[in-house]
């Protein structure tokens, strides 16, 4: 147990740092805006309650905003996926459940069940951080298009990580 | 019996998310706001370490353009030497001057973390209060305006750039010193925008915008950009204007913080007005 604890804050380091200083200044143009740090929330174990989920995404979503200099912004986006997930993973649940020895990862359960899972935590975080960010309804088009442009990017980030990071469980 | 309880753990949860979703939104919209934020953000020493450390990395990328931007500057600033006029009267340059007097000082820093892409872009520069940089005070490039000062700390500063939704710049035409507010709509970093013109001005695409002082925090005259669009739009009374902005965003890397020498004064006069009234 304590170990996982310990697994898991070096990772909330590694990512919120990666996030801070290097995903946040790649600024292609107005409409790519991508986010690495949702991955954290959604690596958490299944099991996990939504009101640890929700402490865990604020905490996250305010060291990702002293980067950069928007304090409030990320942490509102990230609890509102925290206070969605398990509804969400309910929602696309195996026909026998979940396995709680595995981990919401592509290695463990595989390629097309995860690609759901991020794709959708990531639209709600994507489309709640530019909605909340711009607040313009004559600029709804945009906030969009913005949304849609940064999903695909931040997902590509995200599973680029996990290769990188993540190993599969040992059954 | 198992219904109720399972609604009421639902409307618990409920409840927490909406009591930590008003928290973080309300530290959100404050911390937008200019006067009132006081975060923690890139300028404190435990961030601004790590900010600094990228930027010691970083820095080598851009440092042709850097270089570049400040030759032209000196290119530029050399020009008005006296050395560089010719004396058609020798003695006139060595009067000791009394009509004028040193309004403004400029701080050199250098931005060691730019947003040019967000909804509010932040700079945030290597000095702070120990360099004398104070909250309020206008940051300037060679090529324009840049923004102001949100947030201090020892060593490092925060600049609200012009590409914020908050900030309104006090604006005027080089030509015939008509006065306006600039701001920003969010959409493309090249442009803004200036609204409530009246339709009667002589106005040309490519007409100089600059600074029109006398708010404190910039010199009169400092460049803001270029009119590159007039929108009129049928039965308004009004038009607006789509500026092109002198500065590029995407590579600042020199900038001067604009210390006003007369601030105080001009605050405390202004002020003793409104207590008037």
């Amino acid at each position: 147990m304590n170990n996982t604890w310990i697994k898991y804050g070096v990772y909330f380091v590694l990512i919120v740092l990666i996030q801070g200083l290097v995903v946040d200044n790649i600024q292609i143009n107005e409409y790519l805006n991508p986010m690495i740090y949702p991955i954290m929330i959604m690596m958490l174990p299944f099991e996990l309650g939504v009101t640890v989920t929700m402490l865990v995404a604020v905490i996250l979503g305010l060291s990702v905003d002293m980067f950069s200099n928007t304090f409030g912004l990320n942490a509102s986006a990230a609890l509102v996926i925290g206070y969605l997930r398990p509804g969400i993973l309910n929602l696309i649940k195996p026909r026998d459940g979940y396995d709680t020895v595995l981990l919401p990862t592509i290695h463990d359960m595989g390629k097309l069940w995860f690609l759901t899972y991020a794709s959708i935590l990531l639209f709600i975080h994507h489309l709640w951080f530019f909605v909340i960010e711009i607040l313009r309804f004559d600029q709804f088009f945009h906030i969009v298009l913005k949304a849609l442009f940064s999903i695909v990017f931040s997902l590509a980030l995200i599973i680029l990580f996990q290769y990188i990071f993540y190993k599969p469980s040992k059954k | 019996m198992r219904n109720l309880i399972q609604f009421l753990r639902k409307f618990r949860d409920f409840l927490i998310f909406f009591i930590l979703q008003v928290i973080v939104l309300t530290l959100f919209f404050n911390s937008k706001n200019y006067h009132r934020a006081r975060m923690a953000n890139t300028s404190s020493a435990f961030i601004g370490w790590f900010v600094e450390k990228k930027h010691n990395i970083t820095k080598h990328f851009g440092l042709e353009e850097a270089n570049e931007a400040l030759l032209e500057e000196n290119a530029r600033l050399r020009a008005l030497l006296p050395e560089s006029y010719y004396h058609l009267q020798g003695d006139l340059f060595y009067v000791n001057d009394t009509l004028k007097k040193q309004q403004f000082q400029y701080i050199p820093a250098t931005v060691i973390d730019a947003k040019y892409t967000k909804r509010n872009n932040y700079f945030t520069l290597n000095q702070g209060s120990n360099q004398g940089v104070e909250k309020g005070m206008g940051v300037i490039s060679s090529q324009g305006v840049i923004g102001i000062v949100t947030d201090v700390s020892k060593h490092f500063a925060i600049v609200m750039t012009v590409l914020s939704d908050k900030i309104r710049v006090n604006v005027k035409l080089k030509k015939n010193n008509e006065y306006w507010l600039l701001n920003w709509d969010g959409i493309d970093n090249e442009y803004g925008q200036i609204q409530e013109v009246k339709r009667d001005i002589p106005l040309e695409i490519g007409d100089e915008v600059v600074t029109r002082g006398g708010a404190t925090k910039f010199p009169e005259g400092i460049p803001v950009g270029n009119i590159a669009e007039i929108v009129k739009k049928e039965g308004e009374q009004t038009i607006s204007l789509r500026i092109k902005l002198a500065v590029n965003y995407n590579a600042v890397y020199n900038v001067y913080i604009v210390k006003n020498l007369m601030q105080q004064e001009q605050l405390k006069l202004e002020s003793r007005i409104e207590e008037d009234e």
